[in-house]
């Protein structure tokens, strides 16, 4: 193999794809980056077996080939090295690939790119195709909710399901439910359902970019794997194995008291609250009233009260429909809930201080999440 | 075709069946003294799960890319979890890591294999954590653990999996895979013997010359100490308990020594194992009753199962010289 790339092409694309190396793994050849020509460009990729990210670079193949490099050895060097090209040279019958970039020559022994466990060769027919924006809203507004419990892998996946032109996103940790659907430009001929690990997720947002280009989704027959590309880079992830459990259920069908309040304001109370909630157990008490007469504001007061801290109140305006109530929540969720929250203003939707609270955005009615109460202690 | 294996044509029999009637156990326990070929004959059996072009149903071919990772123990899907050392611990941490993959599908193959070795050695919240996923295993895992015996395992982990007790050759037929070889007769003969029946610990000795070595020079350090005064042994003890590993493998080594004598001591028809010695052996049987015999047999099994919980190796050493009979 002979290759001559730009450093900053090199650079970019091994910060991508070495995100899925696995430094410590049983099967050494996992901690090295495999680079190979491809058509004219070469082609990196790392796999930890889980997560699998491929990167596409312009280069000018001199000669075709193949091999493996050590992931931390290869970056290190190219990092350090000018901005200008670089030229590969593997030595086919050693494995030991010769980088040289300005006065800097280096040989690194390397890895038959046979051992390289392989990627799937997808193909792209029938992909399911959302827009890199909006498709990163939907990862960053679901996957917080994902548990990091081992105990319960499933719901360390997010539940991705695409039924005619409808994708919805779901994810849960048995505290919290957050569900995002998103409209489809094109229907589907046949509905998808796969529970794909909320790491991979967020890895296919961190790589994905910003800009105008589309993300395309597959599931080869049979490999148990999911697949998306972006431009020139692809990730691919194993998916859970399990039974996710039917959330339709959990979300409330009717609410007792309803409460309008701008979003930033709650997300600032909630900011606070946290500051003593965090020292005990991130309880914090919404106190909702609604207006005693016309002439008087309804309001949600959000307290939280610690023994070595002190306590912490702050009053929030708000539209109340429905009774008064009283109820608690884990502050961290709340916050989460509500970081994830686009629209300017925000509907809580309670009906006691034992059941579930919904938020949704208002005049958005694709998002919704539910969050479980606490003691009220 | 035995799976390559040498013996335990019954246990590749009944697996074979089960790979090729697609009605394989979500766990096997494969359990038998070390050496035996638990090991292999897990890793052919994993083998023959994924191969994907397997020869006739059951078997797999050795020469696919799955099988040849499998062997080598470098297959996406196979997951190896064992102690660090032998006699070290299987750790808590390392059964969470294995559960992590199992969740996921398979990468390339059909299964996910996951292979505990020396389960015995994993402690009590390693084994417990691993309880669920033996339980309720995903339909595409399938988890194969090995064993010295079932009984040093919890009953609950027992319970769960379909045991294959392997035993110990008969002395010929590792005699005559080490004759196939190429070992010369004699040699064979020997290696044979002191193995015990088993394959795996034959090839060992036969790779690994140190180890007959060894053998010899504690089986004479134990004929010199019989005779020996209290000074010296005391000595002995404590130059032995320098180094854990080398007295674990010395008392093994006894052990078997012993096991001969009280063989003979009790005139049993049963062949023994330290052919070479055999002189020393009855000598030392006619000289010794049954009972003290044993007691020195019991005492070594005994000090085994101490160096596993932490005794202090010296004072171990000392009680165990001090007792032989002289």
């Amino acid at each position: 193999m002979k290759v001559i790339v730009l450093q900053e092409n090199l650079a970019r694309g091994l910060s991508i794809v070495s995100r899925a190396v696995s430094p410590r793994s049983t099967l050494p050849v996992l901690s090295n980056i495999l680079i190979a020509s491809d058509e004219g460009r070469l082609r990196l990729s790392a796999t930890n077996l889980e997560l699998g990210i491929t990167c596409w670079i312009p280069a000018r193949i001199e000669q075709e080939g193949s091999t493996t490099v050590p992931s931390r050895t290869l970056s290190d060097l190219i990092n350090t090295l000018p901005a200008d090209q670089v030229q590969l040279i593997l030595d086919t019958q050693t494995q030991s690939l010769h980088v040289q970039g300005g006065t800097s020559n280096n040989d690194i022994k390397c890895i038959d790119a046979q051992e390289f466990p392989p990627l799937p060769v997808p193909d792209m027919d029938g992909a399911v195709q959302v827009n890199v924006a909006d498709f990163k809203e939907m990862i960053q507004q679901v996957t917080f909710a994902a548990s990091t419990d081992e105990a319960r892998p499933v719901l360390m996946g997010v539940l991705v399901t695409v039924e005619k032109d409808q994708i919805t996103m779901a994810a849960a940790d048995g505290f919290r439910l957050a569900v995002r659907k998103a409209t489809l430009s094109n229907a589907m001929p046949s509905p998808i359902s796969a529970i794909i690990p909320a790491r991979a997720l967020n890895e296919l947002a961190r790589v994905a970019g910003d800009g105008e280009e589309s993300i395309y989704m597959v599931m080869p027959k049979g490999r148990g794997q999911v697949l998306f590309r972006v431009k020139d880079v692809e990730v691919v992830s194993q998916l859970i194995d399990g039974t996710f459990p039917d959330y339709h259920q959990i979300i409330p069908r009717n609410y007792k008291s309803r409460t309008l309040v701008s979003t930033n304001a709650m997300l600032k109370a909630c900011k606070q609250a946290e500051i003593f909630a965090r020292e005990g157990s991130n309880v914090a008490r919404l106190d909702i009233k609604p207006a005693q007469s016309d002439m008087q504001p309804s309001e949600v007061e959000i307290s939280a009260t610690s023994e070595e801290t002190g306590r912490n109140e702050t009053i929030v305006e708000a539209t109340v429909d429905g009774g008064g109530m009283l109820i608690a929540f884990n502050v961290k969720f709340l916050r989460e809930a509500l970081e994830a929250v686009k629209t300017p203003n925000v509907a809580m939707e309670t009906s006691g201080p034992n059941a579930p609270g919904v938020i949704r955005p208002v005049g958005n009615d694709d998002y919704i999440q539910v969050i479980m109460p606490m003691h009220l202690g | 075709m035995n799976w390559n294996l040498i013996g335990h044509a019954w246990a590749v029999d009944l697996l074979r069946r089960h790979v090729a009637n697609g009605e394989a156990r979500h766990a096997y326990l494969f359990s038998g003294p070390p050496g035996l070929g638990r090991r292999t004959l897990a890793v052919h059996l994993a083998q023959a799960l994924n191969c994907t072009n397997p020869p006739a149903p059951g078997e797999f071919c050795g020469q696919c890319r799955d099988c040849r990772q499998i062997a080598a123990m470098q297959h996406p899907d196979m997951a190896v979890v064992q102690a660090e050392n032998e006699g070290g611990t299987l750790k808590v941490d390392q059964v969470r890591a294995v559960q992590h993959s199992l969740s996921l599908k398979p990468y390339q193959s059909k299964y996910r294999v996951a292979l505990f070795l020396r389960f015995q050695e994993a402690n009590d919240n390693a084994a417990n954590a691993l309880l669920k996923t033996l339980e309720e295993a995903p339909a595409h895992a399938i988890l194969l653990l090995t064993a010295d015996t079932p009984e040093s395992l919890l009953p609950t982990i027992i319970s769960r999996c379909e045991i294959l007790r392997l035993r110990p050759l008969r002395v010929e037929e590792v005699e005559s895979m080490l004759t196939d070889k190429g070992v010369d007769p004699e040699r064979a003969r020997l290696l044979a013997h002191i193995s015990g029946g088993r394959p795996g610990y034959a090839n060992r000795l036969l790779e690994d010359s140190s180890l007959l070595e060894t053998r010899a020079e504690r089986l004479n350090d134990l004929q010199a100490l019989l005779q020996s005064t209290r000074v010296k042994k005391f000595s002995y003890a404590d130059k032995l308990s320098k180094d854990k590993d080398g007295m674990r493998q010395a008392i093994t080594f006894w052990l078997s020594y012993w096991r001969d004598v009280l063989l003979k001591a009790s005139h049993a028809s049963v062949t023994i194992t330290n052919v070479d010695y055999s002189a020393e052996i009855e000598s030392l049987a006619s000289r010794l009753t049954l009972p003290a015999v044993r007691r020195t047999v019991s005492d070594l099994e005994l000090a085994l199962d101490r160096m596993d919980r932490n005794v202090n190796p010296r004072l171990l050493a000392e009680v165990l010289l001090m007792d032989w009979p002289k």
